[in-house]
């Protein structure tokens, strides 16, 4: 689905990214790991050119996302996206927020994304809070509805750039039980994540990124019993 | 026709005013003079609808010109170090950052009058409106860009990042996430800009247009007196500046919704 071929990522003389290659099968679930400065967030910024790769390629269903040619702003509602600071319109409310993307790109007629929006709201079970602003809600509630914001546009695959990161503790966990819910549903995912019991649990592979490339990767069971490299082991025996 | 007199006006007036010393009697006279005596408020009533005219008109199009150079402005520097240059882009920035300099850096004044006798020498009371709409317009929307681009520099980047990953184009973005965000932020100071103009359209008699100024103007000229007339302006501005104040008030409270918690 996902086939990422050298790609490389500076900013100014600052290379984040230096060759990375990796393929993303439909139906997975990737988790990336990592001490901070590995470049996985900026990884992950690529798939959906939030930022701009300087060399490689990115080749999504097929088609070759970093071409010149390739209008990304059809890749990318097809790719899903979910940040750390949620970002959700905090001038609309929550079913707005939902609405405003397939109605402005005429996916769906108005009344229509008003069903699906309140579909969405019931899955992520929010749905009493269709009419409140953003401001109104906990980060927890906040970064439900932006994945359900994510889910409207039918995406083929969703990313998340550490979902959980800006929580407070005791709101991690309905909002790691979404996500454990979308996976079971099928979803495509890439995850960054320090979260390692979601990557044990819900990744079907786990990626560990160090110094701008991926440095190990294995199913979840292996990759946290028997780590290989010395820079995964010395980061797990940190985070664990 | 003849002016009325201090001394014929007199002998019209009601008894109670009669009694009253001479001077409040001359102020009297003089307010007749300028608003009732030929139906002289009609004067002012038509410089009032100049006026707005001109500056409803002017806004309009410094909030378009404004809204257009910010946006360029602020794609322009929202741009990466090491990204491939767009060269469009840098024109059109060029052509923005020339405006801005050439606009802010001339008195209004100046503005106008080269407006009105070198660029468009209007002939007609329409084709002066007109041009004093262009002039207030093009000036204006100096100002405004700067209001609507520090507006949109308050705006977070991760807006334009969400709307961006959800297949938005960046003017659909702009235009649905980040503008009606920096409005918001910015209705203070872009209110501020209205009073200003409203204020500043006064010196269109220079090309002849015939606003509240002109009309106090024309009074003065027919009744020799300055006092009333000149005060009454002041008030009459004054008045419209207060009201809109309370409008812009009422307006920001109204936009304030989506912050309550």
């Amino acid at each position: 689905m996902i086939a990422v071929k050298n790609l490389c990522k500076a900013f100014g003389e600052n290379e984040v990214l230096k060759g990375v290659n990796e393929h993303i099968e439909k139906g997975e679930k990737v988790v990336i790991i990592g001490p901070s400065g590995s470049g996985k967030s900026t990884f992950l910024r690529c798939l959906n050119l939030l930022e701009e790769p300087t060399g490689g390629s990115i080749i999504f269903e097929g088609q070759n996302i970093t071409a010149k040619d390739t209008d990304i702003n059809l890749i990318r509602r097809k790719m899903g996206m979910v940040f750390q600071q949620f970002n959700l319109f905090p001038h609309l409310t929550v079913k707005e927020n939902i609405k405003l993307a397939p109605v402005k790109l005429k996916i769906m007629a108005d009344e229509e994304a008003d069903k699906r929006a309140l579909q969405l709201l019931e899955r992520v079970g929010l749905p009493d809070k269709a009419d409140s602003y953003p401001i109104q809600l906990s980060g927890g509630q906040q970064q439900r509805i932006a994945i359900a914001r994510a889910l409207a546009m039918n995406p083929d695959v969703m990313l998340f750039d550490e979902p959980t990161s800006a929580l407070d503790p005791e709101m991690v966990g309905e909002v790691l039980e979404i996500m454990k819910e979308l996976a079971e549903d099928g979803m495509t995912m890439v995850v960054v994540t320090h979260e390692m019991g979601f990557a044990r649990e819900v990744a079907t592979r786990v990626l560990f990124m160090d110094g701008g490339n991926i440095v190990e990767q294995n199913e979840p069971k292996a990759f946290f019993a028997n780590p290989q490299n010395p820079r995964l082991k010395d980061f797990l025996s940190k985070v664990l | 026709m003849t002016e009325l007199t201090f001394a014929n006006w007199l002998g019209t007036v009601p008894e109670w005013l009669a009694g009253w010393p001479e001077g409040v009697q001359r102020l009297f006279f003089q307010f007749y003079q300028t608003f009732v005596y030929q139906d002289r408020w009609t004067f002012f009533t038509n410089g009032l609808k100049t006026t707005f005219l001109i500056t409803l008109g002017a806004l309009l199009l410094g909030v378009l010109i404004g809204v257009l150079v910010a946006v360029v402005r602020s794609a322009h520097d929202s741009r990466r170090a090491g990204a491939r240059p767009n060269l469009v882009l840098n024109f059109f920035n060029t052509v923005c950052k020339l405006y801005l300099t050439v606009i802010r850096g001339t008195p209004m004044m100046v503005q106008l009058l080269i407006m009105g006798y070198v660029i468009l020498k209007p002939r007609g009371e329409q084709a002066v409106l007109v041009t004093a709409i262009v002039a207030f317009g093009i000036n204006s929307g100096a100002y405004v860009a700067e209001i609507v681009r520090s507006g949109i520099m308050s705006i977070s980047a991760g807006q334009m990042e969400a709307g961006r990953s959800l297949g938005l184009t960046y003017g659909k973005t702009m235009w649905y996430i980040i503008i009606p965000q920096a409005i918001k932020n910015i209705l203070p100071a872009l209110g501020n800009e209205m009073i200003t103009l409203i204020k500043e359209t006064s010196i269109v008699t220079v090309i002849a247009g015939k606003d509240l100024t002109k009309a106090a103007q024309v009074i003065v000229t027919k009744t020799n007196q300055y006092l009333v007339p000149y005060i009454s302006l002041a008030v009459i501005y004054l008045v419209i500046v207060l009201i809109l104040t309370k409008l812009l008030g009422l307006l920001e409270r109204r936009l304030r919704t989506s912050d309550r918690r």
